[in-house]
């Protein structure tokens, strides 16, 4: 009765909720044609060079952009251009700029209100992701990665590789934003190669060869193999090549002779210059050593660069004037048609090689180009290095005068994908709905997650008999939490969020797709799993077994009591009353995310799980102070944030109330002659009056075990106490001995 | 017109380090190219590719010869990009450009390697000359170019007082080239490079060719600079149109002659035509100023040099366009390895200098 009056405000909730959905998001989808991207305004910071537009025509449609006669390329939408053969209906738009060799020259984002792209997803953070594709060739096919680098699969474009471990993008890290990476992914290649193909500029590639380059290919490789493979180049500059390119220069004859004397020997070594591009592992992590690498990678931009040069002889190629005046003034990189000169906050000193065999170098320095500079590390470059040499001229004045040198580098070829090849490998891959892509790269952890299912599962189904074993239970028990700390938390990054509630509710009432949820498999298998268990034992199941953030509490706790930590007790009647923080917390966020997907995002950092497993503790420290802080708590109060604070719990505690069975036992004593359960359970879940509170109960089972315990659950002793007595007494018929009796019965 | 040596001298010296200096050779005026049907013609190591493109505002070409038409497409593209990269950094008509920004600015931290090599060796080329060539006219430019834009076809040219106060900005000396930064002594001071960076753009290219193995290329960026010579064996020969009387670079009456062809093998030619801009109908202001009197000087029609380099021909055509003959001949012996041939305003002609190895 009161049951089903609870239920009824449920049902009753989450339509009110819904319609209200409805009604908050019906004027996000008003102004859907308001794309109007063909304003002059717009087009021009696509193609800054252009001064002439055309109309908007052909199909798909495109405008034509021009530079006096000549035409530089193509803008479009991509919503025009795809939208109909969509991917969730219509999820974004972006305004494409396409030149004619077919890179992207440019691209804004002109539309993206519908809320389930927005989540965990600034503007800022998306626009700097998608400007990743600025000058990326459409052949090339691009895989996103929800992962870190060192997993990312070998025919990844390196703009993709944005989800390293650094604060920015470490945001797209959470299961909902790394699906909206994906979809803004395959916006952009899917509009931008059908205009391509349109217009003729995809199939007969005449480019030659855009690379893509691969950054985790490893193995050890020494010093020497890789100075052969040219993934290190070396120039060597002796002391007469130092005086004949001055003499080339005009510098006249009296002077080459008085710098030739200040040389000295002329075969003697003026600087031995070694280069190499130091972001693929292959050589950065031979070159620098696992521990270095691994430290430079992490603080790395993503698709930034990072560059070796060493340097051994007289000559320095760092000079000194970098120390007062922050610009390295000796050395510079040409690419194409750009320059790149280095100042300190590019730099970064190394002490010494890591790899086997390496000379000891005199000088050597890590060099990093952001990923806005332009720098393409499978095109060809060169390092030049400038030579300053002071000699007096015929009036004898001293002159200070400059010559160069040019140290070619082409990545080796090993380590390049070819746009084309690639193509040929994926060409069947490439025919496959995306979401097929995600499950098919992440089939390894798909399997271990579904056997970790399967097992929890059947811990439930026999709950029972597991609940009689109890050092099978406990050994059960942690092991599954250390599982899921480990591999679920910090291993798969599979940890859920509140944030997946809100936008699974908003798409109820925007635009759900089965797709989109599909694209991050382990999320979704988890959430099945969860849905179902929810549906028959209530949200325990996954709070007790699955979270990983409530594992690592719970594992923390463990160790806290192991040591005596003193636990603090909380009266229920002051417990009571803070089960309610978590409701409002959870009920102000999707209040929230009515008004602004985006604040609710901000606001969701109340669940420290980004910080703890997407992050490691690498964040702002308020961040850090924060999550450390709840786990600290945890020491004294144990899962101190899934009783009070966590959102999530909430969330699933509202429609778990439709849960069918009561698999949790309970005496008719319970709470009347014996509270052993309510004072022991982890959560304090058990109300005084014997009840388990379905809300905050976490089904760990621990009451389910003392149930069946016949040492310590009052009715079970006296249970066993009378089987005892019955048994002492037909022995003592049968003449057995009595003392071999006492020695199994407990005092009570 | 002689043509220039490509004696086996020469050819030895040329096997020096290939990121220094590569050698070229001869000298012209208004480029025509005595090459026919050099495009479709086929030499002994494979067909030559031609193309034609923009260099710092003024037409260029690449001829070059290679068996493999997409490897030769390629190598284009990156000279191409090379001369943008130079551009981004030399011209003056580019706001973003370093020139620019050290014009606006007065200083300029950080500039690229080329920058400041090529300022260098500005500042070595005012001193050869005695201040004759000097990349800081460009205040005396600005003056001529706004007066003539406010009163166009006036006579008597900008007031002198103004003229006098202009040319106290101008001094070669007055910009401090270092490695970390350029800075000039005198606010109000501007630096124009085009009297000598199509000439460095020109080295540039040719050196990324040279690097590439290749043996026979014609580059025609503004001036012209020859890798080796033509593919069937002899010197790239390129034809001078006369100087005197011609108005416009690469006004194209194709006067070449036996008499005015230059042979070019791994040598730089740099040709300087005073009337090839003129502010004035008469061709009195002209866009090759005296730093020293701020006039622009009458008595040459042309200059055209000949040097291991473009960038210093370039530099000296520039130079003796501006200065008397005998000062000229004087700086002429003093550079050594290079050939100038100027043709007078009165018709004409002197050649001065020599080029090592030569007979001169």
């Amino acid at each position: 009765m009161s049951c089903e009056y609870k239920r009824f405000t449920c049902i009753t909730f989450l339509f009110v909720a819904c319609l209200f959905c409805r009604a908050i998001a019906a004027p996000a989808h008003a102004d859907e044609g308001a794309a109007d991207f063909f304003e002059p305004r717009i087009l021009s910071r696509i193609f800054p060079a252009a001064d002439g537009f055309g109309p908007l025509q052909g199909n798909p449609p495109a405008i034509a952009v021009y530079r006096g006669d000549k035409q530089l390329g193509y803008v479009f939408s991509s919503r025009q251009v795809v939208g109909s053969t969509g991917f969730s209906g219509k999820p974004l738009d972006i305004v494409i700029g396409l030149d004619l060799e077919g890179k992207i020259a440019g691209l804004e984002l002109r539309e993206h209100h519908e809320p389930i792209l927005v989540i965990g997803i600034r503007d800022a953070d998306l626009e700097r992701h998608m400007q990743q594709y600025v000058g990326f060739h459409v052949a090339t096919r691009v895989t996103p990665v929800a992962d870190k680098r060192k997993e990312t699969a070998p025919e990844t474009a390196p703009e993709t590789v944005l989800e390293t471990a650094t604060e920015e993008a470490a945001v797209d890290i959470l299961s909902g934003a790394s699906i909206t990476t994906a979809v803004v992914n395959d916006v952009i290649m899917r509009a931008s190669r059908a205009m391509a193909r349109s217009r003729g500029i995809l199939p007969p590639l005449e480019d030659d060869g855009r690379g893509v380059v691969d950054y985790d290919r490893f193995e050890s490789k020494d010093w020497s193999a890789l100075l052969r493979e040219g993934a290190i180049a070396v120039l060597r500059l002796y002391n007469s090549d130092v005086s004949q390119a001055f003499a080339a220069q005009g510098v006249p004859a009296k002077s080459i002779k008085r710098m030739k004397q200040q040389l000295g020997e002329p075969k003697g070594r003026f600087i031995d210059l070694y280069a190499a591009l130091a972001t693929p592992a292959l050589i950065g992590r031979n070159l620098l050593g696992d521990h270095l690498f691994g430290r430079l990678s992490s603080d790395l931009e993503p698709g930034a660069q990072m560059i070796l040069i060493a340097g051994d002889g007289r000559y320095s190629f760092k000079g000194t004037a970098y120390v007062k005046n922050i610009v390295f003034d000796r050395i510079q990189i040409i690419q194409g048609e750009n320059t790149f000169k280095f100042n300190t906050g590019d730099h970064r000193r190394v002490e010494s090689l890591a790899v086997e065999g390496a000379p000891i170098l005199r000088e050597l320095g890590l060099f990093t180009l952001s990923p806005g500079s332009g720098f393409d590390p499978a095109q060809p470059w060169r390092l030049e290095i400038l030579v300053v040499r002071s000699y007096t001229d015929a009036k004898g004045k001293e002159i200070e005068d400059y010559a160069a040198f040019t140290l070619p580098y082409r990545l080796p070829g090993e380590l390049i994908e070819r746009a084309a090849g690639v193509e040929d490998v994926a060409a069947e891959r490439a025919s496959w709905p995306l979401w097929q892509h995600a499950w098919a790269d992440n089939q390894g952890k798909i399997v271990v997650l579904s056997v970790a299912l399967l097992i929890l599962l059947s811990a439930l189904v026999f709950q029972d008999s597991m609940e009689r074993r109890p050092r099978f239970y406990r050994f059960f028990r942690l092991g599954f939490l250390v599982f899921t700390t480990v591999w679920i938390g910090w291993y798969a990054g599979a940890q859920l969020s509140v944030i997946n509630v809100i936008t699974f509710l908003q798409s109820l009432v925007t635009a759900f797709s089965w797709e989109f949820y599909l694209l991050g498999p382990l999320i979704f298998i988890l959430w099945c799993f969860v849905a179902v268990a929810l549906l028959f034992w209530g949200r325990g199941v996954y709070c007790g077994w699955l979270c990983p953030f409530g594992a690592l509490q719970e594992l923390l706790n463990e160790v806290a009591q192991k040591v005596r930590v003193p636990q603090i007790n909380i009266p229920f009647t002051v417990q009571e009353r803070l089960w309610p923080i978590k409701y409002m917390l959870f009920l102000g966020l999707l209040g929230l995310s009515f008004y602004s997907m985006r604040e609710s995002v901000v606001l969701s950092e109340v669940e420290p799980f980004k910080t703890v497993f997407s992050l490691n503790f690498q964040r702002a420290w308020p961040f850090v102070a924060y999550a450390v802080g709840l786990l600290v708590a945890g020491l004294f109060i144990e899962r101190f944030f899934c009783r009070y604070l966590c959102p999530l719990g909430a969330a699933l505690a509202v429609p778990a109330r439709v849960r069918m069975f009561e698999w949790l036992k309970r005496r008719p004593q319970c709470g009347r002659e014996c509270r052993i359960c309510a004072q022991e359970c982890t959560v304090g879940a058990i109300h005084p009056n014997g009840q388990i509170n379905p809300n905050e109960c976490i089904y760990c089972m621990h009451c389910q075990v003392l149930y069946y315990d016949d040492h310590r659950c009052p009715p079970m002793i006296s249970r066993r106490e009378r089987k005892e007595t019955y048994r002492a007494a037909r022995e003592g018929e049968n003449g057995d001995d009595p003392a071999r009796e006492g020695g199994h019965v407990d005092a009570v | 017109m002689r043509s220039d040596t490509n004696n086996s001298a020469r050819q030895a010296k040329v096997s020096r380090r290939r990121a220094i200096g590569v050698f070229a050779a001869t000298a012209g005026l208004p480029l025509m190219m005595s090459v026919p049907g050099v495009a479709r013609a086929a030499g002994r190591n494979g067909s030559l590719f031609e193309w034609n493109g923009t260099a710092l505002g003024a037409s260029s070409r690449m001829i070059l010869s290679h068996p493999d038409r997409e490897a030769a497409r390629r190598l284009v593209v990156m000279c191409r990009d090379e001369i943008e990269r130079l551009e981004r950094i030399f011209s003056l008509y580019r706001s973003s450009s370093e020139l620019s920004r050290l014009n606006r600015g007065g200083r300029l931290d950080a500039p690229s390697h080329d920058m400041v090599r090529l300022l260098s060796a500005c500042r070595r080329f005012g001193d050869l000359s005695g201040g004759a060539f000097d990349v800081t006219v460009q205040p005396l430019w600005r003056l001529y170019a706004d007066h003539f834009a406010a009163h166009p076809g006036d006579e008597n040219g900008p007031d002198a007082r103004a003229l006098e106060r202009v040319r106290a900005l101008v001094d070669y000396r007055g910009v401090e080239v270092t490695a970390r930064r350029i800075s000039f002594a005198r606010k109000g001071m501007a630096v124009t490079l085009n009297g000598i960076a199509q000439g460095y753009i020109t080295d540039r290219v040719a050196e990324l060719l040279r690097a590439e193995g290749m043996d026979n290329v014609l580059i025609q960026l503004g001036e012209t600079h020859a890798l080796g010579g033509h593919p069937q064996g002899r010197a790239w020969r390129l034809g001078l149109t006369a100087a005197a009387g011609t108005h416009g670079e690469g006004a194209g009456h194709d006067e070449a002659t036996g008499e005015n062809v230059v042979e070019l093998r791994n040598r730089a030619l740099a040709t300087s035509a005073p009337h090839g801009f003129t502010f004035d109908r008469e061709g009195r202001f002209h866009h090759l100023i005296d730093p020293d009197s701020g006039n622009s000087p009458q008595a040459v029609a042309g200059v055209s040099v000949t040097a291991p380099r473009a960038a210093d021909a370039d530099a000296l055509s520039t130079a003796l366009s501006v200065m008397e003959a005998r000062r000229g001949a004087q700086m002429m012996e003093r550079v050594g390895d290079a050939t100038a041939w100027v043709v007078l305003a009165d018709g004409g002609e002197i050649t001065l200098g020599r080029a090592r190895g030569s007979k001169a």
